[in-house]
């Protein structure tokens, strides 16, 4: 008999949630063939088989979030029921692994003996009783013991961000508020795991490790809104956002350390040679983050249409694992939702993530001490202080306005 | 069922009284919640009545029975010839009825409703009692399954004979067979083996479709020699191909090795631990689309719930290791969770035990299964040779292991084969839980002289620091005085 568990998809996944399985009790099925999809941190991956055989049970059920170590199914191998070890390749190229055991196991189950909770009884009871996975908590003790007050502090970062932003957000940017199910104003439950859980996770840990400052400013889009119209009356069209993208990768070459990573460990700053925006999408199933993958080596109109593209898988729920993968940057584009400001949450383990809210026109001085009207919008900028100060932050925003204030530049940037 | 039947209204109901059901009910009943525990035998369940307790009764009398020449040495006289089963048999009905007797008064005490009957579910939300002529219907909020296994034979097993014995059986016999053949490979066959060599039996093992016992390697050894040395024959890797029944009390029976070579081997009495099956014939969950596996075990899910939420699973019935305790914490676990509250069942540091003579007692990892993944592992083998209390009580046989992880000092198993192995296994338990390190070990005080020490020393020897063990080599003792 061999044991299908799930196991680490690396980037230290610690659970997975069942999505659907695409065999049933009593199918047989071959090496290598895909058994059932699995929703982890970031990706939606199939665990195919570990080898030929019949599907002989299924313990798991479509919806249920399990550990990695938690036996998923079982099947009835052909030939021998010695005990194997396999491991298999992901669709998308990483390596989920599956341990397969025999099965007769006499009276010892070897559940988790490897990667085992490293916690007192007492400890596991505090974090279940706040509705905490253990394993989501980092262990002050180098030997990775979590202790009381690991997860107390824990529990106190994880609920000081959720009173803040709940001031600071108007209602449909406030995703964070998954987080707090005490004040969701509709009486209906919403089941919390998958997507949802997956977006509650990161932004907590987000928020619990990097320490974020939020710059706002103004940019002027009269002049960005005039070209779109010349393009617009010779039949090209293309959206604000694409223009953003390419202006935000410029100013991003120029201060590398937002399009970065902080190695804490290692002491490091990786600054990252690729530019893949993150766009930030509403969808029914929550917070989507599809990707521009090298948005420096694309047209405007190419950034466009992927932008179109993307954002349309993402309300079909559509997207594909590497549609949202290796993201270095993210945009939160919360204007058209009609946002006019809010501290945007970075999506770990970035560094900076910029947020457009809503154009309005509004007075405005200019040179000639005249007041005229303008499109103007306002943006923010959140960054993890580690890695950056204000002053850079400024810099950056400033960089930025001057290619969207002044087109032109952006042209010539591009030459 | 009657036309018009009245249905009456229950809280929480638990079909099957055994130590999963009874601690549940107990449990629920503690936390306020009004209890119906249906029960068709006698409460206690298998464990109680037919498990646990007339096998420990049997493995306990093997053990005084191994002592008696020790007890010359200390000069009590006994001769040690007699072996009276009948009184055995009665001290065990006589202890048996006693534990029966303190779960009914405890479920009274509680206020446990006591049904007596047998339950079957007749929608999601109701279920039937039969007893005798009589059926009563009681409709309920949330229902717990407790309802067991039950033993049966090996396909290639006949059931004809009553020389071919499962535990239901041979706790009963009322004479020490000849030479019993024992067919298994868990700690029922083990004990069994155990047990009835040391009253007399000619003890033949058949480890059923496995190459060793399943313990840690160091475990398996010791525990071949003991057995050996008891003359217990061992045959591994056997697979039982035929049984016969011969006239003159004769069992012959053919088994296969891995090398494919056929044996013959003659007894007078087969004992096999079966196959263990869940009782769910006669609950009828299969027409609530209730979710069991291919054999029949219940599927739950981490809170224990079965594919109708508010009907719950709990112990034999369920897929895992078969024993009172898993039932136990999981009718607890239940009871908690009915109640709102958030408790988990970790079967991680489940100890595996065996009341074989010298006992065994084994928590955590195993070295090969720590070598299999590559851990940096510490080893330390405390040879009990080397305890005092050892020596007192004649008990000089078995060791305790441990390993622990190099980069951290953390405790990752303990097994042990010696006297007292099953007293000591909550300690061994308590460490893991508690993700002890090894200083977790050495800093507390052992009481002395006592089984207890042996632990400190097998710690203590991670780092060559136990008083009582030779060091492997001889400049290790000097090195390790000026470093
Ligand atoms: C020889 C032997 C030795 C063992 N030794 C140990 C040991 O040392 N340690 C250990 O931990 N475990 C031991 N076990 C295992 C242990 O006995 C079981 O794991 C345990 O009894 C399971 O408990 P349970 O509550 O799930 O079910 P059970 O104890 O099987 O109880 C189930 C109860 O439900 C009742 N029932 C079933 N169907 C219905 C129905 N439809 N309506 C009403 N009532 C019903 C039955 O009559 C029974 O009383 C041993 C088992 C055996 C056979």
């Amino acid at each position: 008999m061999l044991e299908v568990k799930l196991h680490d998809i690396g980037e230290g996944m610690t659970e997975g949630e069942i999505i659907h399985y695409l065999i049933k009790e009593g199918d047989n099925v071959t090496a290598d063939q895909p058994l059932v999809e699995v929703q982890t941190d970031k990706m939606v991956a199939e665990l195919p088989s570990p080898g030929t055989g019949k599907i002989k049970e299924i313990v798991v059920n479509t919806g249920e979030t399990v550990q990695v170590g938690t036996t998923l199914l079982y099947i009835e191998a052909e030939g021998n029921n010695k005990i194997k070890k396999l491991t298999t390749q992901a669709k998308e190229g990483n390596a989920p692994m599956i341990t397969v055991t025999n099965q007769k196991e006499v009276q010892k189950s070897p559940v988790r003996l490897i990667n085992r909770i490293l916690a007192t009884p007492y400890t596991r009871k505090i974090a279940r009783d706040n509705n905490i996975n253990i394993e989501d908590v980092q262990a002050s003790d180098p030997s990775g013991r979590v202790t009381e007050d690991d997860v107390y502090r824990f529990i106190k970062v994880r609920q000081k961000p959720i009173k803040s932003t709940a001031v600071s957000q108007s209602k449909n940017t406030a995703k964070e508020e998954m987080n707090k199910p005490t004040q969701t104003t509709h009486p209906d439950e919403i089941p919390f795991r998958g997507i949802r859980k997956q977006i509650a996770k990161n932004m907590t840990k987000s928020l619990f490790t990097i320490p974020h400052v939020t710059h706002f400013d103004e940019v002027d889009m009269t002049n960005l809104f005039k070209l779109r119209e010349e393009l617009k009356a010779d039949n090209m069209y293309v959206s604000v956002p694409a223009f953003l993208v390419k202006a935000l990768v410029i100013a991003l070459k120029d201060f590398p350390v937002f399009n970065a990573e902080l190695d804490e460990e290692n002491e490091k700053i990786l600054l990252k040679k690729d530019y893949h925006i993150g766009m930030a999408t509403d969808t029914e199933d929550g917070l989507m983050v599809p990707v521009v993958h090298e948005a420096d080596k694309k047209t405007i109109q190419t950034i466009h249409k992927e932008i179109k593209h993307l954002t349309t898988k993402a309300k079909n729920s559509d997207l594909k694992p590497a549609d949202i993968q290796k993201s270095t940057f993210t945009v939160s584009n919360v204007g058209p939702l009609g946002s006019t400001g809010a501290t945007p949450i970075i999506n770990y383990p970035e560094t900076a993530l910029i947020a457009f809210h809503k154009t309005k026109k509004m007075p405005v001085v200019n040179e000639n001490d005249d007041i005229v009207i303008r499109q103007i919008m306002t943006l923010s900028l959140s960054f993890d202080h580690r890695v950056a100060d204000g002053a850079t932050a400024v810099m950056f925003t400033n960089r930025f306005s001057k290619l969207i204030e002044q087109p032109y530049k952006l042209m010539l940037e591009m030459m | 069922m009657v036309v018009g039947e009245i249905s009456q209204e229950r809280d929480l109901v638990i079909i099957g009284g055994g130590p999963g059901g009874y601690s549940a009910a107990i449990r629920a009943a503690q936390l306020g919640i009004q209890v119906t525990l249906i029960e068709q035998g006698n409460l206690g369940g298998v464990c109680l009545n037919k498990g646990c307790i007339p096998s420990k009764i049997w493995t306990y009398a093997a053990k005084k029975r191994s002592e008696i020449q020790h007890m010359e040495e200390l000069g009590i006289e006994s001769s040690g010839e007699g072996f009276h089963v009948g009184k055995l048999l009665d001290y065990q009905t006589k202890v048996t009825k006693q534990l029966r007797m303190g779960v009914e008064k405890l479920c009274s005490e509680n206020q446990v409703e006591v049904i007596k009957g047998k339950a079957t579910f007749t929608r999601s939300d109701r279920i039937g009692v039969e007893n005798g002529h009589q059926f009563d219907t009681y409709t309920f909020k949330q229902a717990i399954i407790a309802t067991g296994s039950f033993a049966e034979l090996q396909a290639n097993i006949p059931r004809e004979s009553n020389r071919i014995l499962l535990s239901d059986e041979i706790f009963k016999l009322a004479k020490i067979p000849d030479h019993l053949i024992v067919y298994g490979n868990d700690y029922i066959a083990f004990e069994i083996a155990s047990t009835y060599r040391e009253f007399g039996s000619k003890v033949t093992l058949l480890l059923e479709n496995e190459r060793d016992f399943p313990y840690d390697s160091a475990i398996n050894k010791e525990l071949t020699r003991q057995f050996k040395k008891k003359k217990i024959q061992i045959i591994k890797n056997a697979q039982l191909n035929s049984v016969k029944e011969m006239n003159d009390s004769i069992i012959t029976i053919t088994y296969e090795k891995d090398d494919d070579t056929e044996h013959l081997l003659e007894g007078t009495h087969l004992f096999t631990p079966g196959i263990r099956k869940p009782n769910v014939q006669s609950l009828g969950i299969n027409r609530l689309g209730v979710k069991q596996n291919e054999e029949g075990f219940i599927t739950v899910n981490k809170n224990l719930q079965t594919t109708i939420p508010s009907i719950y699973a709990i112990g034999d019935v369920v897929k895992g290791p078969m024993l009172a305790v898993k039932a136990i914490k999981q009718g607890k676990v239940t009871a908690e969770l009915i109640a709102g509250g958030k408790p988990e069942v970790d079967l991680t540091f489940l100890p595996a035990v065996a009341h074989t003579i010298p006992p065994i007692a084994s928590v955590g990892l195993t070295e090969e299964e720590a070598v299999e993944h590559d851990l940096d592992i510490r080893i330390s083998q405390f040879p009990f040779g080397s305890n005092g209390y050892a020596m007192i009580s004649g008990k000089k046989d078995g060791f305790i292991k441990v390993i622990s992880d190099k980069s951290n000092d953390i405790i990752l198993g303990i097994h042990m084969i010696g006297e007292g192995a099953i007293e000591l296994s909550a300690s061994f338990a308590q460490l893991l839980e508690m993700a002890a390190k090894e200083e977790d070990v050495k800093f507390p005080l052992y009481a002395h002289p006592s089984m207890n020490e042996g632990l400190l020393e097998a710690v203590e020897g991670l780092i060559g620091e136990s008083i009582h063990m030779v060091p492997k080599r001889k400049d290790e003792r000097v090195s390790h005085v000026f470093t």
